[in-house]
């Protein structure tokens, strides 16, 4: 079979300079020569086309890593810059943090590829035991992370994500085992300008009766895709995921998840919310695929959004694939407009249409976020909701 | 107080008030009844504002101030209040946290100061004890989840703690039992005073039992076709309304 080497864009020709001589950064150079980025030609990007996102030269980076609120003043930070990563505040005991240079890849998919070629070298958190001490993920205009997680059985460890790149691709591959019985949940906020491409896949691994929970808001970018792939490859494991975006201007967040059930008795639940006005555009594509050995899952998907303008787009892809005959699998999926007799009902009562609308919005996306048992975070959360609302209010 | 005079309202582009005339002075409470379809919600629409709810001529005038043009947040300002037939339920929103909103909305857009925390919450709780609503029912969201007397008692106590000068009541009986229609209607009467007003609108005399109007109207095809004293209500409560379809 012969293919045909495509020409690369003048974006993409710059990614491909930009890989260092690293074997994962062979790889990704391999990929990117052999194929490009994927664009909306093939089925998991038709929504979000890399191309297209990267056919001019990067934007050079530009913005910062946003403020970490006052509920997470004790954490440990882990700054990943373009030039390099570094370390601030004090590590508990059970936490090894080493880096390798050379490690396998268990995410797929170019994404993966492309953030594992990006990062010089990938961060490797050893967890022997519970963690009290959240460790925040401050990923800087323009960085490439890499991060590989090993939770050992019954550890515990929360992670904390966020970046404020109003220009420049940040990429970032997190791969994680959770080991038995053991718990890892992550926040994220990703919030990205008109210049910037934030491309992030997560890959984890669950062992018995472990879970993995995560909670991520995102106001888009330019582009802005964050690959999620759940394998609960031991029995009773969990999963998860929450999610909301508020999408304005010309934003593009992508939520791409795949749940993989591969063991007896374990559990999904995902809920994800969106709000997406002017010409902004939302991708929601959630599988969940149970694996014949897997009887007695219990998995859920919910995905409610809204169309705030006749301009904006929302693209969902919900899909069930069962091999197992004792589960039960459902999910939900609803877009609509705001509710008009809603609206009316609370102007009556003297809130002008700008706040009500404000406030419908609000009480709609930020109910993913009750799933938080942290009322610090939380309160961050539904504040930097609130804050966008307000900014956008036309 | 309310003057409407002429009024005509087009709702998707048919017809629905027809050259409606009518007068509420300060101090009194009107009762309007009439079959369905007669355009009683309607009118509650037009006179607050609704989206959809048209009015192509006449006037509506509230002390002197004209309603038509405004929003239905200035109208709200203005001190004009409707009790809606069906309270919608706002998930998300706490009750107390949309009350606040719309109080401190209504304060701003009249140059009044904003109502602080602490004396929104002593007032909510004094408004509350009188009206029979529990700080459960405070505590959730607008709404949900409450049965339809509830929502019917939450929507005066609403009234009770905005305070307007005008009120609209959208059957405010329907959804009610006895004892529920007792404990909303003292909330009403409690709100009635020389400088206020109310139109009331049910289908039924039993809601004017417990809030005595001082003039009925009957409102059939659009129009005022008769008004009298409350001895009006209790005719057509024997009568019906078949005697209005020619006038309609």
């Amino acid at each position: 079979m012969v293919l045909d080497t495509p020409t690369l864009s003048p974006g993409e020709a710059m990614v491909l300079a930009g890989l260092p001589m690293t074997e994962a950064g062979d790889a990704a150079r391999d990929s990117l020569k052999a194929s490009g980025l994927p664009n909306r030609r093939v089925e998991a990007f038709k929504w979000t086309d890399l191309r297209a996102a990267l056919s001019e030269p990067v934007a050079d980076p530009d913005g910062s890593a946003g403020l970490i609120p006052a509920c997470l003043q004790e954490a440990l930070v882990l700054d990943f810059a373009p030039d390099g990563f570094g370390l601030e505040g004090d590590k508990d005991e059970g936490l090894i943090i080493e880096t390798e240079h050379s490690l396998p890849m268990d995410g797929a998919g170019p994404v993966a590829v492309l953030a594992a070629g990006r990062a010089p070298r990938a961060v490797v958190l050893r967890v022997t035991s519970p963690q009290t001490r959240p460790i925040v993920l401050r990923r800087h205009p323009g960085a490439p992370m890499r991060l590989r997680i090993e939770l050992a059985d019954k550890a515990e460890l929360t992670l904390i994500d966020m970046g404020l790149a109003a220009a420049g691709l940040a990429t970032g591959l997190i791969e994680a085992d959770v080991g038995a019985g053991a718990r890892l949940i992550r926040y994220s906020v990703q919030r990205g300008g008109a210049q910037a491409i934030d491309l992030t896949h997560t890959s984890v691994e669950v062992a018995n009766g472990g879970s993995y929970a995560a909670v991520s808001l995102m106001f888009g970018a330019k582009l802005a895709r964050a690959e999620t792939t759940v394998c609960l490859a031991g029995s009773t494991a969990r999963c998860d995921l929450s999610g909301a975006y508020l999408l304005a201007g010309q934003s593009h967040a992508d939520m791409t998840i795949r749940v993989v059930h591969r063991a007896p008795g374990s559990e999904t639940r995902e809920v994800f919310k969106g709000a997406v006005q002017d010409r902004a555009r939302g991708v929601f594509q959630g599988k969940i695929l149970v694996e014949r050995a897997a009887q007695q899952t219990d998995a859920r998907q919910n995905h409610h959004a809204l169309m705030l303008s006749e301009g904006a787009e929302i693209d969902v892809k919900p899909e069930l694939e069962i091999y197992a005959d004792d589960v039960q699998c459902a999910h939900g999926n609803t877009i609509g407009a705001l509710d008009d007799q809603a609206l009316f009902y609370m102007r009556q009562r003297g809130i002008d249409a700008v706040t009500a609308r404000a406030l419908l919005v609000e009480a709609f996306v930020t109910e993913v976020f009750d799933a938080m048992t942290d009322p610090g975070l939380r309160d961050w959360f539904v504040g930097l909701a609130r804050d966008w609302l307000a900014e956008v209010r036309a | 107080m309310l003057k409407i005079h002429n009024l005509h309202v087009d709702v998707g582009g048919t017809p629905i008030i027809k050259g409606l005339t009518l007068e509420v002075p300060a101090g009194e409470v009107h009762a309007i009844m009439g079959p369905n379809g007669a355009g009683k919600s309607t009118l509650s629409y037009a006179l607050t504002g609704r989206d959809g709810y048209e009015v192509t001529q006449g006037t509506a005038t509230l002390n002197g101030e004209d309603l038509v043009s405004l929003a239905p947040e200035e109208r709200a300002a203005k001190g004009l209040f409707l009790s809606f037939q069906y309270p919608l339920e706002i998930p998300g929103v706490p009750t107390l946290t949309f009350l606040r909103t719309a109080l401190n909305a209504q304060r701003k857009a009249r140059g009044e100061g904003e109502v602080s925390v602490p004396d929104f919450m002593k007032l909510s709780r004094d408004v509350a004890k009188k009206l029979g609503v529990t700080q459960d029912m405070l505590k959730r969201p607008l709404n949900v989840g409450f049965s339809g007397g509830e929502k019917k008692r939450m929507e005066i106590y609403q009234m009770a703690l905005l305070d307007p000068r005008f009120m609209i009541l959208d059957e405010t009986d329907s959804g009610l039992d006895i004892d529920a229609l007792k404990v909303v209607s003292e909330g009403v009467n409690a709100l009635r005073g020389p400088d206020k007003a109310m139109l009331v609108i049910t289908h039924y005399q039993r809601l004017l039992d417990h809030i005595k109007p001082d003039r009925v109207h009957v409102l059939a095809g659009g129009r005022i076709v008769d008004s009298g004293g409350p001895d009006l209500a209790l005719a057509l409560e024997k009568g019906g309304y078949d005697r209005y379809k020619d006038a309609a």
